[in-house]
């Protein structure tokens, strides 16, 4: 993975230094709330219910595990003891002191960490696929490109403050697993005829108020000049982007509303800079600055594809090969395999681990994968470079350490946001629904039963858990102070086994919180009734259409069906 | 590399620059005094007759386009950019095209809601000058300029990006960041 130069940590320490200057002048009383909430905002502090939420930038998902130990300190020593790992590949914290937030920058420099940009409406952390550099579908990896792409946005002077959030997804292998056509930009590598390297660029794509999936602006745009191309892009929405409504001023909305005529004024924006800026070339980038950039991300060393591994015993434990099955996946190597340790567990919220769990994770990194992990979109955490002949000494371990929940896929491998339990924004709690779908689908057969789903949970219609690309979305709403539940089928993340990226689509009227664990049960039985052979939910909801499901779901109303 | 001036803090009481309003909205005739600051409307009135050695600038509203006045640039000494609220950065694109686009060699000014901690920003999109919301701090908006000793994209100051820049001129703000080293 990436290795920071004297530059890169040398910056995050200025960057420390500068919010800790900003931070004295707001406890000091010179710089207002209003004032500081955009600053912090850039380096992920926001305010939310509790305390301050500090969410921290975990760049295209990489991370080692003196990181994950550096994580686990933070969460100890200045908050209460747990983080949540996101959708976008980060990592949340939620109860640290703001008094206190300066040194947990200090503490993150010292990592090569930090928060620039996980927050605010400037660029985002860039995120991709965790199985970069490893999967066998690869076609161009992904990382170098990422990271060159990090450095450019990061503190970009011109575009700090855009008419709202900018995320940037990308990737590079045939299955698209990071949900790209939902992006503000959405970028593909691959190879043309003659074997050159290029971008797919999608642009628009948005959960939000208003689900879009992204525009194809360009089939192949040469690599050399991506950040001149997205440059143009962002400049045009800095320009043309609303600002008069917050809920109309994502990229998504301009796209929609100027048509190809923004397709037009991208395209002659990046002529200009080009031919008419002064060195308007000079960010094309140099084949030597990505050779230098790909050099980080060449095999660790020792990783050697190998032909010593061991076929598994056929009086393997049960439970072994069920998490071989589900938490174990290919590899580009041979006698290489990635391995899943799952956060989805009874107990947790999705994604959320303790202290404890976060030193544990990193020392089976040590032990199992040379000290690098991966946070993956559905959040779980990943290890990159496990051994074959590993995977059984690596379950027993993972098994310890509370990682080894066969789920992976599954039903109760869900996303989740953390909901009305922490956040300021959220309509509705997300954490206890997940926790009540969770128990009532327990047994483990019945899940492999179920098979492979998409569950998506969002306490708000900001979407940070992604309810539109949901097999099943679930969407927190308050009425009347109170917290009631949309539910949408058929939504896609763009996956293979998803289908093209496309917003699911409600099922009728919301349904109070006890009904719907009892809701995703009806939802989930019509499935098994209606279902051809091996057919998945996803596309047994595509050949019957809604209708069977809603009525299914109608059945199991109670409170509201007395209300309406 | 483009000569940028040092930022320039403007204390309004002491500003040579007056712009020209009437009782009820712009003033129809208009009358070339040196240093007018007027709006792209009044300019456009004024500038077939304006004396060719007479200091003039306008100043942009954030929805204009800078490309309109790229034929008449070379006759004005200042150009201001207008900040209505701080977090609405289209300025900075306007700043970043008059210099970059359209060669502005004048005083390119922020107005508006300019507080310290927006001056990185402005300084490497263009600016040169800022006249600073009343109860800025002058102590901290030098600090605010010296935080960083260099960055990674180019921008209007330094062209070249972090990669482009050969070794030993990594840190082309070095001169701010060491002389404000014992601030930080």
């Amino acid at each position: 993975m990436y290795q920071y130069n004297s530059f890169d940590s040398q910056f995050v320490k200025q960057r420390a230094a500068q919010y800790r200057d900003q931070l004295e002048r707001h406890l000091g009383g010179t710089l207002g709330e209003d004032e500081f909430r955009p600053l912090r905002l850039q380096n992920g502090w926001y305010v939310q219910r509790h305390a301050p939420m500090l969410r921290v930038a975990v760049p295209y998902g990489e991370l080692n595990s003196r990181q994950l130990h550096k994580l686990a300190y933070i969460a100890r020593e200045f908050d209460r003891g747990y983080g949540h790992f996101t959708t976008r590949q980060n990592l949340q914290f939620n109860w640290i002191p703001l008094t206190r937030s300066a040194d947990v920058m200090d503490a993150l420099a010292s990592v090569h960490m930090h928060g620039i940009q996980t927050s605010g409406n400037c660029i985002r952390n860039i995120t991709s696929d965790c199985f970069a550099g490893i999967a066998p579908d690869e076609v161009v990896d992904p990382r170098p490109y990422c990271e060159v792409l990090r450095q450019w946005s990061t503190l970009h002077p011109e575009f700090a403050f855009l008419p709202r959030k900018f995320k940037i997804a990308v990737t590079g292998a045939t299955e698209d697993r990071a949900a790209i056509g939902w992006h503000d930009i959405g970028l593909q590598l691959l190879r043309n005829e003659t074997g050159e390297v290029g971008f797919k660029v999608l642009v628009g794509g948005g959960m939000g108020r208003t689900p879009v999936i992204g525009t194809v602006i360009r089939e192949f745009l040469p690599w050399q000049q991506i950040l001149v191309f997205i440059e143009a892009i962002v400049r045009v929405y800095n320009r043309h982007g609303r600002r008069d409504n917050m809920y109309k001023a994502r990229i998504k909305i301009l796209v929609k509303a100027e048509g190809p005529r923004f397709i037009k004024d991208v395209e002659e924006e990046f002529i200009n800079i080009l031919e008419r800026d002064v060195d308007g070339t000079a960010h094309l980038i140099p084949q030597a600055e990505l050779d230098r950039v790909a050099a980080y991300f060449k095999l660790p060393e020792g990783v050697v594809a190998t032909t010593d591994s061991q076929p598994v015993a056929d009086d393997a434990p049960a439970a072994y090969k069920r998490w071989l099955e589900r938490n174990v996946h290919g590899h580009k190597l041979t006698g290489y395999r990635a391995v899943t340790l799952s956060l989805k567990r009874a107990g947790q919220a999705p994604g959320d681990a303790t202290d404890s769990q976060m030193d544990g994770a990193a020392e089976l990194a040590d032990r199992f994968s040379h000290g690098e992990l991966r946070v993956s979109h559905d959040q779980n955490l990943v290890l990159p470079w496990v051994r074959e002949r590993d995977l059984f000494a690596l379950w027993e371990a993972a098994k310890a350490a509370s990682f080894a929940t066969p789920n992976i896929g599954l039903l109760t491998d869900m996303i989740n946001c953390p909901g009305g339990d922490f956040c300021a924004l959220a309509n509705a709690r997300s954490i206890p629904v997940a926790a009540a779908i969770t128990e009532r689908f327990d047994d483990i057969d019945e899940l492999y039963d179920i098979g492979d789903i998409d569950l998506h949970m969002s306490g708000c219609i900001n979407s940070c858990g992604h309810h539109h690309s949901g097999h099943i979305g679930i969407l927190g709403v308050d009425k009347d102070g109170m917290e009631w539940y949309q539910v949408s089928l058929g939504g896609s993340d763009g996956s293979r086994l998803s289908g093209e990226a496309v917003p699911g689509k409600v099922i009728g009227p919301s349904f109070a919180a006890d009904e719907v664990p009892d809701v995703i049960e009806a939802v989930i039985d019509t499935y098994r009734s209606q279902r051809a052979a091996n057919e998945h939910f996803i596309d047994t909801v595509k050949r019957v259409g809604i209708d069977p499901f809603k009525a299914a779901a109608n059945a199991a109303r109670r409170s509201t069906a007395k209300a309406a | 590399m483009t000569k940028i001036a040092p930022m320039q803090f403007i204390n309004p009481q002491q500003d040579k620059w007056h712009t020209i309003a009437g009782e009820d909205g712009p003033m129809v005739t208009l009358t070339p005094k040196p240093y007018s600051l007027l709006t792209l409307l009044q300019w456009h009135s004024v500038r077939a007759s304006w004396p060719a050695d007479m200091p003039v600038g306008v100043a942009l509203s954030n929805d204009d386009e800078v490309a309109d006045l790229e034929s008449d640039l070379p006759r004005l000494s200042l150009v201001s950019l207008a900040f209505p609220k701080w977090t609405d950065g289209r300025a900075y694109s306007q700043a970043h095209l008059l210099r970059s686009r359209y060669r502005f060699g004048g005083e390119l000014r922020a107005t508006g809601e300019a507080l310290v901690d927006m001056l990185p920003l402005m300084k490497r999109t263009g600016f040169d000058a800022v006249v600073l919301r009343r109860d800025q701090d002058i102590e901290a908006a030098h600090r605010a300029l010296a935080f960083f000793a260099g960055h990674y994209q180019g921008d209007v100051k330094e062209h070249r990006p972090l990669f482009a820049r050969p070794a030993g001129e990594e840190y082309p703000d070095a001169t701010d960041f060491n002389q404000a080293g014992s601030a930080i």
